[in-house]
């Protein structure tokens, strides 16, 4: 019927107009260049957390998340304002981590973002939040070039693989007196990245790359490309990627003739979900692990980590450390520049990424935190682990 | 408005003209001369490394095939893609998951229970100990796995038949595009609700030790000539064929025959080819189409779990995602052979399977493209020879 | 009474319930009716879900009889709400036992956490626990086939539709709407107006929901070209990302300073990247036209994926960036004017020549033949449309649209990456092209809302979005074919025995 059909369409745009004048906050002119972030008695200060927390990397983000929440929670308020953390899953792609920083950026509660997890996801959302003035502290995202991009707001606690890939050829070379080695990745930015920097750095040092390999991760059947790598005959395969994928590689590494080479993987292989994974498979494998210095502070977390999530810290990923500290460094950020206007709380975002760049002497889990200009803010060092009777122990000669 | 037919030439792609045989000359020139020259020319693999690409191959085509003989008879019966038809093996392999994690929770994954019962009989026959101990812990396996395969099969059978009374039963009177679409929501839905109930982080198949993937024959192939302390030895390179990759291979094939001899041989299987042929004589003959079509998707359903537990115990990784890629390249297998016949989805399977393996190898081509070589292959044959290899075996009144 | 009947949809029920505890669904009902009325826990939401199911099976029970006696009445609520008690309580003594064991129920099924199992044990032991539910969903049972009984008895059904009617009839003949009814502009007035809303939403409804709506726009923009392929066509593509990705990686990679370092304009590639599209359509569309049905939509999802695995490989990275995506799109600039932070306004401005373009089409000639074709194309080849022809412009048409979609999506995102063009991206546009109305515009308009609006308002259920679509486009295809706001032809089409059947017996239709 004509009347109905037109009735409710009148209805229609009624209640869109209702909703349109309900919702919106104005905002508010103030005098820092990116603008500021304003909030009223009662609403809450807006943390955010990005990284992998569905999918085959989401032992990852659960347990950076978890870091984070121990972090909030431990510091309070801010003047009196609660601290609400969102946390935002990417899955590990970085196609997510742009749609996610987007979005972060479009809600003007949130003044901070813990993240993000991977560097591919990182990479892309930079250029997102330099525009909009968000200030990001990553825990984990470890590809050098992240740093050099020239960006204000981009900030992180994790080493970088530079340091890394360097790390591992010597180790590599020296101690575990490899020759030749195949470099091996995923294709995302973590993983080629850092596999380019140990090439590089192990043929720096006299040895041989005989070739690399990409292999599409979250596949089950990489049995093809390791029979082609076993006709290269390394005496080792350095892997850069992702836990999920390497045990699938190492499992498949017997079979497919690589019995004798040696795994070597990186911090992105190490954990409990690699072991659970791999199996049996996994024994004698390497990889990278950030040690945590031995503090009061550190105690208390593993304390409360396992209390609040029936879960030994270390177990998912080395990084909850990580992103304790971020969120703690962030937090003392805001402190320093959130400035109390009557009954509102208003946080100048540039004020607050300087403070964040200004970071000097602070003393975290991960150890004494100084911040560089361009936002290397790292503290820890490297060692490298071994998986031996089914547990990870330090290796052989450091 | 730009008149077509006056740029191209009649009947520009249809069977039986010029364009086609020309196209495959050049193409297979092409080949053939890749070919040559990774082979013989360039010879970046040695050929135990092509062995190794072969049998990867067989194995994954089997496990291709066995899932296509389920799309196939859908196929031939309904005239309609089951997109769901891969997250049903995907629910037998979680199924087959849970039995061994099941065992071996309890501690029965290994347990040797048969083994006093083969040693007794071994004493009685004089056979020696040994033999008696190892013929003992292969028939405790056997009937380990053989439960982890019958559960995840009849969980694989329940839920197509239940796909089929929910989602297509209603929908069969509609146009085509209907149950399609239905299909598509029923896939999603299976593979959220496994998302949701089991988790998204990728699980792996504890497989009893003597089913250890690692574990196998090892042949030895080619090889060279090698200096051992003044002596040459001609030494071959060690390939692993594993066990559980010879089990998926031969229990493929079983399947297909008892497949072949229920469609042939049994009254179900007339019943079945009648449906099939045509629906409303085989309505006025007597036979119950409601009937007929769930059993259709209940043997899929078999299949598709037998397929499942296969590709658990061995490749291993398991995730609610698993059943979508194989599912697609396992149509494409069952169009290659010919849809609608049973021989055909078999040999479609297996040859996708070994083109899979030994393409990028041979076209050298890298490795992660591997999937684009399977699509192209579904495209090249929708496009140039819709019918298959072996040909269809559809009824004339195509619905 | 067939209580057999009643004893096997208890069963269902039963076994529906089971699985939804699998799935998690109690919890998060709980959840969310606890934070709409502010209550302690999530239990009351999650006990009343299941209490609403005995109530339903109670109720459809006793409705089996037109007359059922109360004895009748008491004895089917009563079984019908048994059945799902006893295998819920089953459910609850099993899991609250092997909870209180401390078994790790967790590594199998997910959804069975110490809290959700905590929701229905209560505090009690399991076994009084489960005994206290499945007296609970009995009574629940009993209680619906009673209120079946009585709204029968008491005809509550007609009484609400006389009521319904009467206050319809009420509001239309007042005379202000009779008048404004009449009045010839009505219909201009209330379009003015919502185009007027809709330009200065931005300004009251913040930053992030207009980003919100900015990705609604971009959808309806991809659903309008898909109802032309699929809708008005006939042809199912669910490689339609394939163009959307054309659009956006043209537009990526012409003005991105990695890896070409073109920089053109946005303005320039915006073009370039709509008519790549439309080329890519025509050329996908020449060797896929004589496919049936369901191998066209095959064929064209092996399309979609073969171009996402490329752009993703590692051997085209230099020209694609592969996996890494492309990054620094550029936005927008008019004059030296940063239209970045009025996307929302051009992809509104976007939105309304498809819908101009595809309206036009529609009532044309082009439109009518692909109606006739979609039909049958037999037919329609023996009345001398072009087939060919009319199938590759559809083509080119939607690859167009989406490609519009894909350069505005790049250039928003300041990113395009391979995964942004997974086959989810299809299957979503083709969920609210159905949903919505196959070959209906305002359908399309509405299925975007609803598919891909609602999600953000509902933040807590984004777990279960892609089992709801799942559901909702089985549940569609049966009950609903022809989408939510279907164009009256469609629903012609689809019902059309329905509509013979009922003919003789209702007076007038709507």
């Amino acid at each position: 019927m004509k009347t109905l059909r037109r009735m409710s369409v009148a209805i229609l745009i009624v209640t869109l107009a209702a909703m349109v004048l309900a919702c919106g906050a104005q905002p508010y002119e103030c005098t820092d260049e990116w603008g500021c972030a304003v909030f009223e008695a009662g609403e809450t200060i807006k943390l955010a957390y990005v990284g992998p927390m569905t999918g085959d990397y989401s032992a990852f983000g659960v347990d950076i998340s978890r870091g984070v929440e121990l972090a909030v929670k431990d510091h309070g308020t801010v003047q009196g304002f609660n601290i609400e953390i969102i946390v935002e899953d990417t899955q590990g792609a970085s196609e997510q981590g742009a749609a996610v920083a987007n979005k972060l950026s479009a809600d003007s509660r949130v003044v901070a973002v813990v993240g993000h997890t991977f560097s591919g996801s990182t990479e892309v959302s930079i250029p997102i939040y330099d525009k909009s003035g968000v200030v990001m502290m990553s825990p984990s995202a470890t590809n050098p070039s992240l740093t050099g991009l020239g960006s204000s707001v981009f900030n992180r606690v994790a080493f970088t693989d530079e340091m890394q890939g360097q790390a591992a050829a010597q180790y590599i070379y020296e101690t575990l007196g490899a020759r030749q080695i195949v470099v091996m990745h995923d294709g995302g930015a973590y993983g080629q990245g850092l596999a380019g920097v140990c090439a590089d750095a192990f043929e720096g040092l006299g040895g041989t790359v005989l070739g690399t390999e990409a292999v599409t991760p979250g596949e089950a059947d990489y049995s093809a490309p390791l029979a082609a790598v076993a006709a290269l005959d390394p005496d080792l395969v350095y892997f850069g990627g992702y836990d999920a994928d390497a045990a699938v590689l190492v499992s498949q590494m017997a079979g497919a003739g690589l019995q004798e080479a040696m795994f070597f993987g990186c911090d992105g292989t190490y954990g409990a979900n690699y072991l659970n994974l791999a199996g049996s498979s996994a024994e004698g494998t390497f990889s990278t692990y950030v040690p945590i210095p031995e503090s009061e502070a550190f105690s208390k977390f593993r304390t409360d980590y396992q209390a609040d999530y029936g879960q030994e810290q270390g177990e998912l990923s080395p990084f909850s450390p990580h992103g304790y500290d971020s969120a703690a460094l962030l937090l003392n950020a805001l402190d320093k520049v959130a400035v109390k206007s009557g009954d509102q709380l208003i946080i100048p975002r540039k004020a607050l990424a300087d403070a964040v760049r200004a970071t000097a002497d602070y003393s975290g889990l991960t150890g004494n935190i100084s911040c560089t200009a361009v936002g290397e803010c790292a503290a820890a060092s490297i060692k490298f682990m071994q998986v031996q009777g089914g547990e990870w122990t330090e290796g052989p000669g450091q | 408005m730009v008149d077509l037919k006056k740029i191209l030439p009649k009947r520009f792609f249809s069977r039986g003209n010029w364009v086609q045989p020309v196209l495959a000359v050049v193409f297979s020139a092409f080949l053939l001369w890749r070919l040559y020259r990774i082979l013989f020319v360039e010879q970046i693999y040695g050929p135990d490394t092509w062995v190794k690409f072969a049998i990867s191959g067989l194995i994954l085509g089997s496990v291709y095939a066995v899932i296509a003989l389920g799309y196939t008879l859908v196929y031939g019966i309904l005239f309609m893609i089951n997109f769901a038809h891969g997250e049903v093996m995907m629910l037998g392999a979680y199924t087959g998951y849970f039995t061994l994690e099941a065992f071996r929770g309890a501690g029965m994954l290994d347990w040797n229970w048969a083994g006093p019962i083969v040693e007794g009989i071994a004493a009685g026959l004089g056979a020696s100990p040994d033999a008696a101990t190892e013929a003992g812990a292969i028939a405790s396996l056997v009937l380990v796995v053989l439960i982890a395969f019958v559960l995840g099969m009849l969980v694989s059978m329940l839920t197509a038949i239940g796909l089929e009374r929910i989602a297509y039963r209603p929908l069969r009177q509609a146009p085509r595009l209907v149950p399609l679409i239905s299909a598509i929501g029923a896939s999603l839905f299976l593979q959220n609700a496994a998302q949701l109930m089991f988790g998204a982080t990728p699980r792996v198949y504890n497989n009893p030790t003597l089913l250890n993937r690692d574990a196998g024959w090892t042949l030895l192939v080619g090889g060279e000539w090698v200096e051992y302390a003044g002596v040459t030895v001609w030494e071959g390179k060690p390939v692993l064929i594993t066990y559980t990759g010879v089990i998926t291979f031969v229990m493929s094939i079983l399947l297909m025959v008892l497949l072949l001899i229920l469609v042939q041989r049994t009254k179900m299987g007339k019943a079945m080819r009648a449906v099939a042929e045509d629906k409303q004589t085989a309505a006025l003959m007597g036979i119950d189409i409601d009937r007929v079509i769930g059993n259709t998707f209940a043997v899929s359903g078999l299949l598709a779990g037998a397929a499942g537990v296969l590709w658990g115990l061995h490749m291993g990784r398991l995730n609610p995602i698993v059943g979508f890629l194989p599912g697609l390249k396992a149509f494409t297998a069952a169009v290659l052979g010919g849809i609608g016949n049973v021989a055909g989805a078999m040999m479609g399977g297996i040859t996708l399977g070994v083109l899979e393996a030994l393409g990028p190898g041979l076209l050298g081509m890298p490795f992660q493209l591997k999937d684009v070589l399977a699509f192209s292959i579904l495209v090249l044959v929708l496009i140039f020879r819709p019918q298959g290899i072996l040909g269809e075996v559809l009824s004339e009144k195509k619905m | 009474m067939n209580l057999g009947a009643t004893l096997r949809r208890g069963l269902l029920v039963g076994i529906v319930a089971l699985f939804l505890f699998l799935l998690g669904l109690p919890t998060l009902v709980g959840n969310v009716v606890m934070g709409w009325f502010n209550f302690a826990s999530a239990a009351p939401g999650a006990w009343l879900l299941l209490c609403v199911l005995a109530l339903w099976t109670g109720a459809a029970a006793v409705r089996q009889t037109t007359q059922p006696s109360w004895g009748q009445v008491l004895l089917n609520g009563l079984l019908a709400g048994l059945l799902p008690g006893l295998i819920v309580g089953i459910y609850v003594f099993t899991t609250g036992s092997l909870i209180a064991a401390d078994a790790a129920v967790r590594e199998w099924l997910v959804q069975v956490t110490p809290e959700a199992v905590g929701l229905f044990t209560v505090g009690l032991a399991p076994l009084a626990a489960a005994a206290l539910i499945a007296g609970v969903l009995t009574a629940a049972g009993l209680v619906g086939g009673v209120l079946a009984a009585l709204s029968v008895r008491y005809q509550w059904g007609a009484f609400l539709r006389r009521r319904w009617q009467a206050g319809r009839e009420a509001i239309i003949t007042q005379p202000v709407v009779q008048k404004s009814v009449r009045f010839p502009y009505t219909r201009y007035i209330l379009y003015g107006l919502g185009a007027v809303l809709l330009l200065i939403a931005p300004l009251f409804l913040g930053q992030y929901w207009t980003y919100t709506l900015g990705l609604v726009g971009i959808y309806i923009i991809l659903g309008v070209g898909l109802n032309v392929v699929v809708g008005l066509a006939g042809l199912l593509d669910l490689g339609y990302v394939a163009f959307f990705a054309i659009g956006a990686y043209t537009v990526a990679l012409l003005t991105a300073p990695t890896p070409h370092g073109i920089m053109m304009s946005f303005w320039l590639a915006l073009p370039i990247g709509v008519v790549l599209a439309a080329m890519a359509g025509v050329l996908l569309g020449i060797p896929v036209l004589r496919m049936r049905g369901d191998y066209l939509a095959i064929v064209t999802l092996g399309f979609g994926e073969i171009i996402r695995i490329l752009s993703k490989s590692d051997v085209l990275t230099s020209f694609t960036g592969g996996p890494r995506g492309v990054r620094s799109v550029a936005s927008p600039v008019l004059f030296g004017f940063d239209l970045s932070d009025y996307f929302y306004h051009l992809i509104l401005v976007a939105i309304v020549l498809v819908v101009f373009l595809s309206h036009r089409l529609q009532n044309s000639r082009v439109g009518r033949a692909w109606m006739a074709m979609r039909d049958d194309e037999d037919v329609a080849r023996a009345m001398g449309i072009h087939v060919l022809k009319y199938k590759l412009l559809a083509f080119a048409i939607g690859a167009s649209f989406a490609g519009l979609g894909g350069v505005l999506f790049a250039s928003r995102n300041l990113f395009t990456g391979p995964e942004d063009h997974a086959l989810l991206v299809s299957i979503n546009v083709l969920c609210l092209v159905i949903v919505g109305g196959m070959g209906s515009i305002p359908g399309v308009v509405m299925g975007s809302l609803v598919l891909k609006g609602l999600p953000e308002l509902l933040r807590e259920l984004s777990d279960y979005r892609m089992l709801a679509f799942g559901t909702l486009l089985v549940l569609m295809m049966i009950l609903r074919p022809e989408g939510l706001w279907p164009s009256k032809r469609r629903r012609m089409e689809l019902h059309e025995e329905d509509e013979q059947m009922a003919k003789p017996a209702t007076g007038d239709s709507p």
